[in-house]
């Protein structure tokens, strides 16, 4: 076996770290630690990335993301600094002589229209932080943009970061730094969420008033994250008001919402509940004829989390999210939805050791069919695919002292796909063409250590190990290649494997490194490298993805994807950190990158492997941010100049093409003013170059039929028309209590305010009435402004 | 798979305007410029057992957007021999570019089992093809079925009818067809999008439906733009292909549907004409041989199945 080798480096390596990480601490004499947690004050929230500063050590660490910190110091009087963008900054002195717990909650500064000043030293988490390559939007900002038809959406305000794009308005997903959609691990407390769309793409699936904390991490991925090659979108769920029942609504153009939170068991537990619906189909109910009345289009989602704290600890948590899209009329039926449970135990071994255990499931699965749920039908059809995925994941992080972090742990991951289960009825005969389900699982180590050096320098080192494994039982086949680039065939008869067969595996190292380099106090230059894998891929050869792809498994025919992503940048604040500006530069190498053969056949197809091409890829590029965090006026600029490329045989002359998404231009910008405390005005504009397209230059006729023909061979080889657009939104709060008790607001959004038909492709066709005329067409999925109100209501 | 959901979204226009709220896509045609190539030869050979004259048309490619019709190719020789050596030749009387055979309908050139291979001259190159005449069942009935749309079509009357054919496909593994519909005696496809090929009984060869009667949207896939009225006369051609004008065709429906959000890129359409020189021009186009069966019949409404339930 060729893992093993690697598998003792690999050992060695964590053995070595764990020597180093350590030896520090053994040699000081007389520290304690002060650890606890950082809340919200007004609901008891833990709050993820709180910078706790030590004044007289100039030295400090933010809160994990259940709101925990520890620092271990020598015997001593300190200050503690606590500080958190949007919230006050809170000053604690102590003695510390022996361990001590220092739990702070923190008040929101949202209702302050001038920004209290505690001069404390300058201390912000954009420069001294060993993160690059990350953004963060706050849940408030996210609120206040303008939304489309104002429904306040996550994936689509992740858009306007830079170095993200997509394929196009109303498509599935997000593109980072040049990877596809499917290559974002997508997480939901944890839980992986494979589609994160209703609606074939318009809305995600998070439910605004149930998140807390939202991070894309573009770059200098830690060792604790892997699984996909491109980004991390980490979602993590609120945990419901600890304080005081709660209940926050709205109803807007496409959903009504309901989200009700309670504190339990004298507030050392609480929980949160939150559901969403459309109800379009409810108001167009008394429209529809008799043909159209049982037309069934909706879609749905329900988010819930309940938190118990036992004892100091240990607090236990679980979470759950469970959403459809129910489309259908007449004999016909297509639905898709996501479903994840995750359990969560952080236990504290020590002030200085942090453990979070978590378990996870998550199901993705789709069905189409006609006649489904007819007996006696004489033609049917009925369809569903699925794919299923456990893991458990024990992580632990070690305080050893403020200046040496260590973290490590491991994942185990079981797969369960079932990529097609379908029968098809014609005239009474039944015919199973179901596909064999696929199992596989993905275990993986690692170990990650931060290291400070004085004050200003900083290293971030890791590595992870990640081994797969195809298992059986399934009938595997090899295919036989006749010319590059056309359709392989299966070779008979194909392999069969039976329970607990490993049909194949791959092991692979990812090392991972940060380093901050502090110039000023408030400018530094950071640098990252990280190689990260995936053996989960998604099947998707149309322009935007759509709810029927398959996630399919690395295996025989599919070896793993990987890629290779080198960054530096530039982080400075201005103004007592005001602003936040960043420059970052990136290079990204990917390998094993999916692409298919003309007219390529992917679902319910067993030979689908005979119509896959594997090529590479290679993304780089400069993005340019400036971000305003303070005062009436907030939000941000970006501009981002990229190239994102792939070379596969056979395709394109065998030269590198553009990606789908490719889009050297993308400039956006963010703007958001509290005018009065009872109004709040925003606006979004972005403009992007138009996503490349293949054009024919030539036409001949075949049987009648007019074809298109691209003398030269080259996909992408033209460019659709540039994307711009602006959208405007306002806040306004109600004057009056509602009720008596609670709040209510209005939102005011117009989207597209300047009415522009932004292409998301052009295309050719054959004129419909005229079979010899050949047309191009633009199609825009919005073609007009889109007015919208929504009403929120809290209690 | 594709075309089974396409087919449904058909059907169920005004759900989909429903379920799209008022995201209000649209669609404009708009000018594009785009480069020229070099013309290249186009094989356009369809060849059947039919009795009777046969033909095969010459011509070159031309601009995408130049909608006048093909300039032909003409002076080639274009001889097509068959597995047992017999030698038919092609004739372009007229100088149009159509190369016919059989001045008569006494003789047929076409025969199940039989390999025809074609031999195209023309200026200092010279292309080959081959295909198979594969065998085509019989085709049972072509029934039809009352339908109303809840709104009004593009195109077509709101209320008329529905026609599909019953046939079963010939049991053992890999028999490919195109199904064409027949509009008043006469074999119509006209647009890239309204081909309807069968792999077997369905779509594809990844899943197995071998000797069924072709599944539903196959079998009414002889409506295609819009319902026919009463007394039309309508129809089925079932034409047995090789696997490879089975791809050949898919690759020209996949072509002629590349709009929307869910479009696949489109490449160039593979041909099975093959210039002997390597290096020369490549020819564009496709040589095929069928086997054909059809049936007609007029719609009575007397006659028609009640609505689907």
């Amino acid at each position: 076996m060729k893992i093993k080798p690697m598998k003792n480096k690999l050992l060695h390596y964590c053995f070595l770290l764990l020597l180093f990480g350590t030896a520090v601490p053994a040699l000081a004499q007389n520290r304690h630690t002060v650890s606890g947690f950082v809340k919200d004050q007004s609901n008891g929230e833990g709050l993820i990335g709180v910078s706790v500063y030590v004044r007289e050590a100039e030295t400090g660490v933010v809160t994990n993301p259940y709101g925990f910190y520890s620092l271990t110091l020598p015997n001593g009087s300190y200050t503690l600094v606590f500080s958190y963008i949007g919230y006050q900054k809170i000053t604690k002195e102590f003695t510390l002589d022996a361990d001590k717990t220092i739990s702070i909650e923190l008040a929101d500064e949202s209702n302050q229209l001038s920004e209290v000043t505690i001069s404390t030293q300058k201390e912000d988490e954009n420069v001294r932080g060993i993160e690059m390559s990350v953004n963060k939007v706050e849940m408030k900002t996210i609120r206040k943009m303008p939304a489309l038809l104002g429904e306040v959406d996550l994936i689509r305000s992740i858009q306007l970061l830079p170095g993200v794009t997509t394929v196009g308005e109303g498509a599935s997903g997000f593109n980072v730094r040049g990877g596809d959609v499917s290559q974002n691990l997508v997480l939901l407390d944890e839980a992986p969420v494979y589609n994160s769309s209703h609606l074939f793409g318009f809305f995600s699936v998070f439910n605004p008033d149930a998140v807390k904390d939202v991070k894309l991490i573009k770059g200098g991925i830690p060792a604790q994250y892997g699984g996909r090659i491109s980004s991390i979108l980490d979602v993590r769920m609120k945990e419901g008001n600890a304080k005081k029942r709660e209940i926050n609504g709205g109803i807007g153009s496409i959903f009504s919402r309901l989200t009700y939170e309670q504190p339990f068991a004298k507030g050392k537990g609480s929980f949160i509940v939150a559901g969403r619906r459309s109800y379009i189909d409810v108001l167009a109910k008394p429209f529809l004829n008799s043909d159209l009345k049982d037309s069934k289009f909706y879609f749905y989602d329900l988010t819930a989390k309940v938190n118990y704290r036992l004892g100091d600890k240990d607090t236990f948590y679980a979470s759950g999210y469970f959403g459809k899209d129910v489309f259908g009329g007449g004999d016909f039926g297509f639905g898709w939805g996501n479903a994840t449970a995750t359990a969560r135990w952080n236990h504290i071994f020590s002030n200085k050791l942090f453990m979070n255990l978590t378990g996870y499931y998550s199901n993705y699965d789709y069905n189409l069919g006609q006649n489904q749920n007819k007996p006696d039908a004489k033609d049917k059809f009925d369809w569903k695919s699925k794919i299923i995925s456990t893991s458990i994941k024990p992580d632990f992080t070690f305080y050893i002292t403020p200046n040496n972090q260590l973290t490590f742990g491991g994942q185990y991951i079981y797969y369960d796909t079932r990529p097609g289960k379908a029968t098809f009825v014609s005239e009474g005969d039944m015919q199973d063409i179901s596909l064999e389900p696929r199992y596989a699982d993905e275990s993986a180590l690692y170990a990650g250590n931060e290291l400070k050096f004085g004050d200003r320098i900083s290293l971030q080192y890791g590595v992870r190990y990640s081994y797969f494994r195809s298992l059986g039982p399934g009938t595997e086949y090899l295919y036989a290649e006749t010319e590059k680039g056309k359709r392989k065939e299966p070779i008979f008869p194909g392999t069969e494997y039976k329970k607990g067969d490993v049909i194949k595996s791959y092991g692979n190292l990812e090392p991972r490194a940060a380093l901050n380099i502090g110039i000023t106090s408030n400018a530094s230059i950071k640098a990252s490298y990280n190689r990260t894998s995936q053996y989960l891929h998604l099947l998707s050869n149309t322009a935007a993805s759509s709810p029927l792809d398959v996630w399919t498994l690395s295996g025989i025919n599919i070896k793993p994807e990987k890629a290779d992503q080198v960054a530096l940048g530039w982080f400075q604040n201005f103004s007592d950190n005001t602003y936040e500006a960043s420059v970052e530069v990136y290079y990204k190498k990917m390998y094993n990158q999916i692409d298919y053969v003309p007219a390529s056949d992917l679902l319910l197809n067993e030979y689908f492997a005979g119509d896959l091409l594997f090529g590479k890829g290679r993304a780089y590029g400069a993005e340019f941010y400036l971000k305003k965090n303070k005062g009436r006026l907030t939000g941000w600029v970006s501009y981002t100049l990229s190239r994102t490329e792939r070379l596969v045989e056979s395709v394109s002359n065998n030269d590198w093409f553009p990606a789908r998404f490719d889009k050297p231009h993308n400039f956006t910008a963010v703007a958001i003013y509290d005018l009065t405390k009872r109004l709040t005005l925003s606006s979004n504009f972005t403009i992007q170059s138009g996503t490349p397209a293949t054009f024919p230059t030539n036409r001949y006729t075949v049987g009648g039929i007019v074809i298109g023909n691209n003398y030269n061979g080259l996909r992408n080889n033209s460019r659709i028309p540039s994307y711009h657009r602006l959208d405007l939104a306002a806040t306004l709060k109600a004057k009056k209590k509602l009720f008596k008790v609670g709040e209510g607001e209005w939102v005011f959004s117009v989207y597209n305010v300047y009415n522009r038909r932004n292409p998301f492709s052009v295309y050719t066709r054959i004129n419909e009435d005229n079979p010899l005329k050949a047309e191009a067409v633009r199609y825009s999925v919005i073609g007009n402004f889109i007015p919208a109100i929504t009403y929120n209501f809290k209690f | 798979m594709k075309n089974l959901i396409n087919l449904k979204y058909l059907k169920f226009p005004a759900l989909f305007a429903l379920a799209a709220l008022a995201l209000t896509s649209c669609e404009d045609v708009i000018d594009l410029e785009t480069a020229n190539g070099t013309p290249q030869l186009v094989v356009d050979g369809w060849l059947n057992n039919q009795a009777g004259q046969q033909s095969i048309t010459l011509s070159w490619s031309g601009a995408y957007f130049d909608n006048s019709a093909p300039k032909p190719v003409t002076g080639a020789t274009v001889t097509v021999t068959d597995d047992q050596g017999k030698v038919y030749n092609f004739e372009d009387a007229d100088g149009d570019g159509k190369y016919v055979w059989g001045k008569t309908s006494a003789d047929t050139l076409g025969h199940v089992g039989r390999t025809y291979s074609l031999k195209i001259k023309s200026g200092t190159d010279t292309f080959t093809s081959k295909s198979e005449l594969k065998r085509v069942p019989t085709v049972d009935s072509v029934v039809y079925r009352h339908e109303k749309f809840p709104f009004e079509p593009d195109k077509g009357p709101r209320e008329g009818y529905v026609a599909q054919f019953y046939a079963r496909d010939i049991e053992g593994v890999g028999d490919t067809y195109w199904i064409k519909p027949v509009i008043r005696g006469k074999a119509v496809v006209d647009k890239g999008e309204n081909i309807s090929i069968a792999y077997d009984a369905a779509f594809g060869a990844g899943a197995p439906t071998d000797g069924l009667i072709f599944i539903l949207p196959l079998r009414e896939s002889i409506t295609t733009d819009s319902l026919y009225s009463a007394g039309a006369e309508v129809g089925v051609e079932l034409h047995s292909i090789t696997y490879e004008a089975f791809e050949f065709l898919k690759q020209v429906s996949e072509q002629a549907a590349n709009g929307g959000l869910f479009a696949t890129p489109i490449a160039n359409v593979r041909s099975n004409v093959i210039n002997a020189d390597p290096n020369g021009p490549k020819a564009l186009g496709f040589f095929s041989t069928s086997a054909v069966s059809r049936k007609e019949t007029v719609i009575d409404p007397e006659k028609a199945r009640p609505d689907d339930e």
